[in-house]
């Protein structure tokens, strides 16, 4: 079943190309990786899905409704959250307090004891009294997983979920991520190769804000125009 | 029960000051007009709290609002309706013309938004000075009688100050049940971060609108109650200072606390009456407090207060802090 399916989309700032004729689907349950150059157009790619930017041109359907035109509270409403580049946590409230305020407006907000046993399982349970920005990192990184998880959406999309994270703790992140596939379909920006690998079951590779490449992961990490324009000889 | 009591307290011993304070001055007129005051700034900082301690926006158009309720309810009673209906459709009118002045503001944050909020408070005043047929310009409107009781009967100062103690108390009950409501949890997370507020699907700009509608509602019940109080209006009873007086109270007391704005009315509202005879030192002694405040409680009396509690008891992460549990 097609979950998300963007057409066409292309967005402009000024005379700056950010996305041209992006065409992305991705079907329900399908773990979808995006990767590409700093400044190639991923985020800028979640924002027009999420109605945070509205596109010069195209059409995104999710779940068979379309989007654009529609308020990011609104799409956070039909069922598909984002987090962000850079860890987004209301840190001066606690984390029970972040916890509760993401289930104020969901539609089918979990039930108590899923939130219990998903907070355990994310292990955050002994930090639900801390202060949100007392939290390390890594603990802030969780705390956004779980304030999205407990609106149960059907698609979630992780904005570089590693980003800063220590070499343990990406190992740890990617163990959660993967076991994450089984509760809800996951669309995955990383600069991070391992993570890539791992979990997505296909790639699509951004370009200056041109798709060259949509296929999976082993495939792809091995094409000589991805390796060219973008990893290079490094694999991080 | 217990609970209940204790959580209330605050109220109660709010309410029972509120209600004392005009009968124990209640034979030196001028001392009860200060309380009289008072409890107006108390109820006026609470609603701009609501805003600028919960929401995050500096509504530097507040007394606009109040003044357009004021002169609205003014108009009304001379043109014979009861001074409670009166003021009833002048808070609301004020408040909705106060939303339809904010709507292109609404969707601003921060200091775009208080800059904006500036230039309508402006507008406002320059309304005020230029409908003279509706508000006397400049001149200002005076011998405003104080309202009769709905069943019959003149109020007279202390009665009307225990009047004003009513609304006030119910101000602040009422905010205490917003801000402890959804409503208000969602206005904290749209302070703390509005756009990740969005994500997480709570509808900001309705949210803020709400707000903004309940806290021009304290200002023009405020305004309506000033302007009989006083006896006296002009357009310089509602201009932009009086605005910056009412967020440094909540500034001042601490923004974002129940209690805090309340503190802080008490304590500057009194303040030019009480150094009346030192009037050459009156705003060095303003000046200090303000200064004072900022720099050794920037989070305000209250806040600093609260913050200084909380670092007084062992961190709560530092024993925890082992190893991440995966």
């Amino acid at each position: 079943m097609t979950l998300l399916d963007a057409k066409l989309v292309s967005m402009r700032f000024g005379g700056v190309v950010a996305l041209s004729d992006v065409n992305v689907h991705q079907e329900a349950g399908e773990t979808l990786g995006v990767i590409g150059p700093n400044g190639s157009g991923k985020t800028t790619l979640v924002n027009v899905i999420t109605g945070h930017l509205t596109p010069q041109n195209g059409a995104v359907l999710f779940d068979g409704a379309p989007l654009l035109g529609r308020k990011p509270f609104q799409i956070a409403a039909a069922g598909l959250s984002r987090t962000y580049q850079s860890v987004r946590v209301f840190s001066e409230l606690t984390t029970r307090e972040n916890i509760a305020t993401a289930l104020l407006d969901a539609p089918r907000p979990l039930p108590s004891e899923g939130v219990a046993e998903t907070a355990e399982w994310l292990g955050l349970t002994p930090r639900f009294d801390a202060r949100a920005g007392s939290l390390t990192l890594y603990e802030q990184r969780r705390l956004e997983i779980l304030m999205r998880l407990v609106q149960q959406p059907k698609l979630l999309m992780l904005d570089e979920p590693v980003g800063g994270l220590s070499s343990a703790e990406v190992r740890a992140t990617i163990n959660l991520l993967s076991e994450l596939k089984a509760r809800c379909t996951i669309f995955v920006i990383e600069h991070t190769m391992k993570v890539i690998r791992e979990l997505a079951d296909r790639v699509i590779v951004l370009v200056a804000g041109e798709k060259i490449a949509d296929g999976p992961p082993a495939e792809i990490l091995s094409d000589q125009r991805v390796i060219e324009k973008y990893l290079g000889s490094v694999d991080a | 029960m217990n609970v209940l009591t204790s959580r209330w307290l605050p109220h109660a011993i709010f309410a029972f000051a509120a209600f004392a304070m005009p009968l124990v001055f209640s034979g030196n007129r001028y001392f009860a007009f200060i309380v009289g005051i008072t409890l107006l700034s108390v109820l006026w900082a609470t609603g701009m709290n609501l805003l600028y301690g919960y929401t995050g926006l500096m509504p530097l158009m507040f007394a606009g609002i109040a003044g357009i309720s004021a002169y609205v309810t003014i108009g009304l009673s001379a043109a014979g309706w009861s001074f409670w209906l009166a003021m009833l459709v002048g808070s609301i009118a004020a408040s909705l013309v106060g939303i339809v002045l904010g709507l292109p503001s609404l969707r601003l944050r921060g200091f775009y938004f208080t800059l904006c909020s500036l230039v309508i408070q402006s507008v406002i005043t320059l309304a005020f000075v230029y409908f003279v047929n509706l508000t006397n310009g400049d001149v200002g409107i005076s011998h405003i009688p104080l309202p009769e009781l709905p069943g019959g009967g003149q109020l007279t100062g202390t009665s009307y100050e225990l009047v004003l103690a009513a609304l006030t108390v119910i101000g602040v009950v009422v905010l205490t049940l917003l801000v402890e409501s959804g409503f208000g949890h969602r206005l904290i997370a749209i302070r703390e971060d509005d756009g990740l507020a969005e994500t997480l699907g709570i509808n900001v700009t309705r949210q803020r609108l709400a707000a903004f509608f309940i806290a021009s509602l304290f200002a023009s019940i405020g305004g309506a109650l000033y302007a009989p109080y006083v006896g006296f209006v002009s357009p310089r009873s509602f201009d932009v200072l009086v605005s910056l007086n009412i967020w440094l109270m909540v500034a001042f007391g601490g923004r974002g606390t129940i209690w805090g704005p309340v503190v802080g009315a008490v304590i500057l509202a009194p303040l030019p009456f009480l150094l009346q005879d030192y009037y050459m030192i009156k705003d060095v002694v303003y000046g200090l407090l303000i200064i004072g405040v900022i720099v050794l409680l920037p989070a305000g009396i209250v806040g600093g207060w609260k913050r200084k509690a909380a670092a007084g008891e062992p961190a709560p992460d530092v024993a925890q802090k082992t190893a991440p549990a995966r």
